[in-house]
């Protein structure tokens, strides 16, 4: 740790962004984010949408040409869960992608999409990458009775080796559940009666009981996690959730952001959830209850097409299974704001094979280790990463005076968070996914305009209007929310015109890729009419009639 | 009567006020009993407030009350109005923050307004009968109350000094696009004939399927299944402003105040009225910071109207299983004596009797905080003739009854011709805007004074702590087993059983002092000496809840002696209590 803030002071600010290991503290962020706005004034434009508990500013990118507000838009947010810093790392890594590629293609979106980025939304939790004692936080600056007992902070961790790490503690006692795994005996798994295993270990984390309540640790600093305070499914009274739902400035800050930005037609989350490997089925049970828990029938169908668009793009593969948790923004993006929500960590723990034996004629087995501590540790092995494993070491802790504790364990953050230096491929992987996504948006057309004389001053007007993306203009779940807008298809007169048969406006539901729908409208009088149809997730197209 | 009056006497010696006034009132038999007689704060409580009349009465009964009654504004409203709360409690004894708190608003539906004169009734009554009534003087020795007469100031403005009718504009006034069309409140209600009454709209018509009541003019029924009509209705009011082909489609606000609350908060396509997030309205913010800063807050009352019920959670049937047997016998013994002290209102749980309601206020303060909660649906069409209609709510004629032989046609617009320019020639008229849903000034202050009996007899249940006996038992070695009973004088426990099962409260505590103490423990069975140990500050023990008219039992074990023992209390929503022995 002391060599890592000893580098940090080293390097100037735009030296740090080409630090390649270390994450990024929020004045860092701050200043490299205003870096890329400078660059690219006339692309991009950086806007604080509130301050956490803490009084950090929350920042939005704004990433398009012109009118950005008038354009369909997808928005990237990472960082609601504090302790995944590797989001923020990426969400950023691609707003630089995006504007400094020098693709045509890219360069194109410009002129029709506008992209928004969030990258960190609890930056309270964040800056404890940066702290002296380095431990994996989720909450916000907001002082929480994490274990409800009416003592603010009263049992935190503590830092037993000195080392600036939190990381876990081991007790020889026979009333232990914990065993050393064979696979790696650094790592504990529970001990499994039914194959004969008897517990050796106590596993608790790193510090000691404070208040004597036979629980480690449970209510230290960091107070609610973004991720778990918002609407959808609110965890109610427990660690991390807040008193409430959308208690939090930040969850207010980002919340308000998106219901005002209502030409966001999809939301990409990089977290510690995941529906896009592996897209979430459709099950009707869950759809037909006054509150609505499943995903509707043709969302499901669009989410299938975006998670075989992203496996494709990304090719990234052994994803986590990570349902979305309870309260998680992801959540109630899809089923409170009504858009598209696509949540993946961005990196995870690739698959390590075993060094190919070339004495041996037949190909190598891949041993299927379950164990996620395991496997990480393979992993960090080959790639020769250090300080990711702390050795057991023996403390004196007073509460088994009597029995050997160590100190040890994998270290804070790791493994969601690799080096940085390992994000930029994987940040190009979610560039292609981006664009390919972007590329697929609806898009709002009026075709096929006919004009009929009835009679004299009297004129039939008839219009088509079509999905020419390959995904619907919006949501299914957005057609039942207030804030998701319908598509307005509106007639406009003037002088002597009026309206004979037909609606000035028109308001209709989401339109799937190709699917029309006409208007007709009598009209008397003479000139030219205007018709304009289209919807903030899909553009907008105006066309003038002359009246026969 | 002698009784009351030594009472009385013995009370005035206590009292800084004078006493001898109010009782020569009652001598010379001006005082009505039950009012106070000459009060300092002249009120007269047969008409409705604006928002400069209500912001003059709490300065007033401040000013005029300084020891029992304090004025804050607990932030602003969307418009930027200060949202007036007062504190009253006898300052003078103990520390207001710290006595169990009552917490009264009303008018969170902007058109259900006669819950600010409710609110303004109990404090000016409060305040004015402390010197007076003992029961009173005691009260607010023991409680604080925190009375906010209006927390829709903004929209309660527009109901009174606009054009509307008996439902609008319920919503607060933040503009919001009620039809889809990207625009906001551009087709409220249009006062077609300038009275200031949204009244309704019937036009002549050989399809209609409604007539005139041939018993009285003013009123329309609708015609039986055989029978042919000669009108038909055509709704509030008003004109297609936005030329869409829809009349009235997007009004003031529109949301509801009442469905912004953070306890099972569902979004508008489930809960209509709903906003982004719980607390997205700067009112709801407030209050809910204020509810947070004052822990001590143990029960609450919110007045509506209309319908004559006393109603507590859920409002939701999926949140039925929070409302646990022990809380609902607590609610069950208010509203059972309220039904009593109301004749015509009734005692209702939301979702089974009313409707469905997520996100609402009581919920947060119920099941979010663990304060007991009620809200009142003042007046119903009982109190016209004292009887209930056979018929529903809305359905019955009492009400046009009641204006012709009390308010003699004071309550309807008299139909009158209209060329309107959508529908031509109709006739607009109705109820005014402030009858059926609101009092008539007669009956106004009867049932506030009902209603704040109800809430007080809530107030003043809520818990009393009392530090009962304290048991001393010499021990080997020089120690003293010391036992203590806590003892809460009324029906709310100092937790509901949800917030026990939840923790949403801190334990209450329980501290020994001048004592050297080295082992504390709960009693969980005195008689049978089964007890559990505390090992984490033994000197103050950490209870989960004291029971209504319950009792817990601490123990704790002493090293040397001591002559003079402090057992201290100190409970969030039970407030404080201490003895020496």
């Amino acid at each position: 740790m002391k060599k890592l803030l000893l580098i940090f002071g080293l390097l100037s600010v735009n030296q740090l962004a080409n630090a390649q290991n270390a994450y990024q503290n929020h004045s860092q962020l701050t200043s490299r984010l205003k870096a890329l706005s400078a660059r690219y004034g006339t692309n991009a434009s950086v806007q604080s949408i509130g301050k956490s508990k803490g009084g950090r500013d929350i920042w939005a990118l704004t990433i398009g040409k012109g009118n950005v507000s008038q354009k369909p838009a997808i928005a990237i947010i990472a960082g609601v869960d504090g302790a995944h810093l590797a989001g923020t790392e990426l969400a950023v890594q691609l707003a630089e992608k995006l504007l400094g590629s020098a693709s045509d293609s890219v360069a194109k979106l410009f002129d029709t999409k506008t992209f928004y980025i969030v990258p960190g939304v609890n930056p309270d939790a964040q800056e404890q990458y940066a702290a002296k004692v380095k431990f994996e936080r989720s909450g916000n600056d907001t002082d929480t009775d994490d274990d409800r007992d009416g003592r603010m902070n009263e049992d935190p961790f503590e830092d037993l080796n000195g080392d600036g790490l939190i990381t876990q503690i081991r007790v020889e006692d026979p009333a232990g559940t914990y065993i050393l795994s064979k696979d790696d005996p650094r790592v504990l798994i529970k001990a499994d009666p039914a194959k004969g295993e008897i517990g050796k270990y106590l596993l608790i984390t790193e510090g000691f009981d404070n208040d004597k309540d036979g629980l480690f640790n449970e209510d230290g600093v960091g107070g609610v996690n973004i991720d778990k305070n918002t609407t959808y499914d609110y965890p109610i009274f427990v660690a991390g959730s807040g008193e409430y739902a959308a208690s939090e400035p930040e969850t207010r800050a980002i919340l308000d952001f998106l219901y005002k930005n209502i030409n966001i037609f999809a939301v990409l989350t990089f977290g510690p959830g995941n529906n896009l490997t592996e897209a979430v089925k459709f099950d009707k049970s869950k759809t037909t209850k006054r509150i609505i828990t499943g995903v509707l029938e043709k969302d499901a169908a669009v989410g299938e097409l975006v998670s075989k668009l992203y496996n494709s793009k990304t090719g990234l593969k052994d994803a986590p299974v990570l349902p979305l948790t309870k309260g998680s923004l992801a959540q109630t993006i899809y089923y409170h704001y009504g858009r598209f929500s696509f949540a993946t960590p961005g990196w995870w723990t690739p698959k390590t094979l075993a060094p190919k034996d070339t004495s041996k004629k037949e190909s190598p087995k891949v041993p299927a280790t379950e164990n996620e501590d395991i496997k990480y540790l393979k992993w960090a092995e080959a790639q020769k990463i250090p300080n990711v494993f702390v050795n057991w070491q023996a403390v004196k802790h007073p509460d088994f005076a009597d029995k050997k504790a160590e100190v040890g364990g994998i270290a804070p953050f790791v493994k969601w968070n690799p080096p940085v230096s390992f994000l930029a491929e994987t940040a190009d992987k979610h560039l292609k996914f981006l664009t390919a996504l972007a590329n697929q948006m609806p898009e709002i057309q009026l075709l096929n305009v006919q004009s009929e004389a009835v009679s004299a001053g009297l004129t039939r007007i008839t219009v088509q209007v079509i999905n020419k993306g390959l995904l619907p203009t919006s949501a299914e779940i957005g057609d039942k929310v207030r804030w998701a807008q319908k598509i307005k298809t509106e007639l406009k007169l003037s002088g002597n015109q009026a309206i004979v048969s037909g609606r000035k406006i028109n308001l209709r539901n989401a339109l799937a890729s190709g699917e029309v729908q006409e208007y007709t409208w009598l009209i008397s009088g003479s000139g030219s009419v205007t018709i304009e149809s289209g919807v903030p997730t899909a553009g907008s197209k105006t066309v003038s009639v002359n009246l026969k | 009567m002698k009784k009351y009056i030594f009472l009385f006497f013995l009370s005035c010696s206590f009292s800084v006020f004078s006493q001898e006034k109010a009782q020569n009132d009652d001598l010379i038999g001006l005082r009505a009993i039950g009012s106070p007689a000459n009060p300092k704060v002249k009120m007269s409580w047969n008409h409705y407030n604006d928002y400069a009349m209500i912001s003059r009465f709490c300065q007033d009964l401040a000013k005029a009350y300084p020891d029992l009654v304090k004025i804050e504004s607990m932030g602003k409203s969307y418009q930027g109005r200060d949202m007036w709360v007062l504190t009253i409690t006898d300052f003078r004894t103990g520390t207001a923050n710290r006595k169990p708190g009552f917490y009264i608003d009303g008018n969170i539906h902007s058109n259900e307004i006669q819950g600010t004169e409710v609110s303004m009734y109990t404090a000016w009554y409060l305040a004015e009968s402390f010197a007076s009534v003992p029961f009173v003087k005691q009260l607010l020795q023991d409680k604080v109350f925190y009375i906010t007469p209006t927390i829709n100031p903004d929209a309660r403005e527009d109901f009174l000094k606009n054009p509307n009718n008996a439902n609008s504009p319920r919503s607060g006034m933040m503009a919001l696009d009620d039809d889809g069309d990207g625009v906001a409140d551009e087709d409220k209600y249009d006062d077609l004939d300038g009275d200031g009454n949204i009244v309704l709209m019937r036009r002549k018509s050989a399809t209609g399927r409604w007539k005139i009541d041939p018993e009285n003019p003013q009123r329309m029924i609708q015609v039986k299944q055989d029978e042919k009509g000669d009108y038909e209705m055509l709704g509030y009011e008003g004109l297609d402003n936005d030329g869409d082909g829809q009349v009235n489609e997007d009004v003031t606000g529109y949301y509801d105040p009442n469905r912004d609350w953070g306890w099972n908060w569902q979004p508008d396509y489930i809960q209509r009225g709903a906003l982004y997030y719980p607390g997205t309205l700067p009112e709801t913010k407030n209050i809910k910071n204020f509810v947070m800063n004052h822990p001590n807050i143990a029960g609450a009352q919110s007045y509506h109207n209309y319908g004559g019920m006393f109603l507590r959670g859920p409002g939701a049937e999926e949140d039925a299983p929070f409302y646990v047997a022990q809380d609902a016998a607590v609610y069950d013994y208010f509203g059972k004596i309220g039904e009593k002290m109301n004749p015509g209102y009734k005692y209702f749980v939301i979702y089974k009797d009313l409707y469905t309601v997520y996100g609402g206020e009581i919920d947060w303060m119920a099941l979010g905080r663990g304060i007991f909660t009620f809200s009142t649906e003042l007046l119903t069409s009982y109190k016209l003739f004292n009887k209930n209609t056979e018929e529903g709510r809305y359905q019955n004629n009492e009400f046009d009854e009641f204006s012709k032989l009390l308010l003699f046609d004071d309550a309807y617009v008299t139909w009158k011709p209209f060329k309107h320019p959508q529908y031509g020639d109709i006739e607009i008229g109705g109820p005014k805007k402030n009858y059926v849903r609101a009092h008539p000034g007669f009956m106004l202050e009867e049932d506030a004074h009902r209603n704040m009996a109800f809430t007080i007899l809530h107030a003043s249940q809520m818990p009393k702590l009392e530090v009962l006996d304290l048991k001393q038992k010499p021990l080997a070695g020089g120690l003293t087993e010391i036992t203590a009973t806590i003892f809460n004088q009324k029906v709310i426990p100092t937790h509901s059983a949800h917030d026990v099962k939840y923790k949403i409260e801190r334990p209450d505590y329980i501290t020994l002092k001048n004592a050297n103490v080295v082992a504390g423990m709960l009693v969980e069975n005195e008689d049978l000496n089964i007890t559990k140990e505390q090992k984490f500050t033994p000197q103050t023990l950490e209870v989960t809840n004291i029971s209504g008219l319950g009792n817990v039992k601490v123990r704790w074990i002493v090293k040397g002696k001591s002559d003079r023992y402090t057992v201290e209390v100190d409970s969030a929503k039970g407030g404080l209590a201490s003895k020496t022995f």
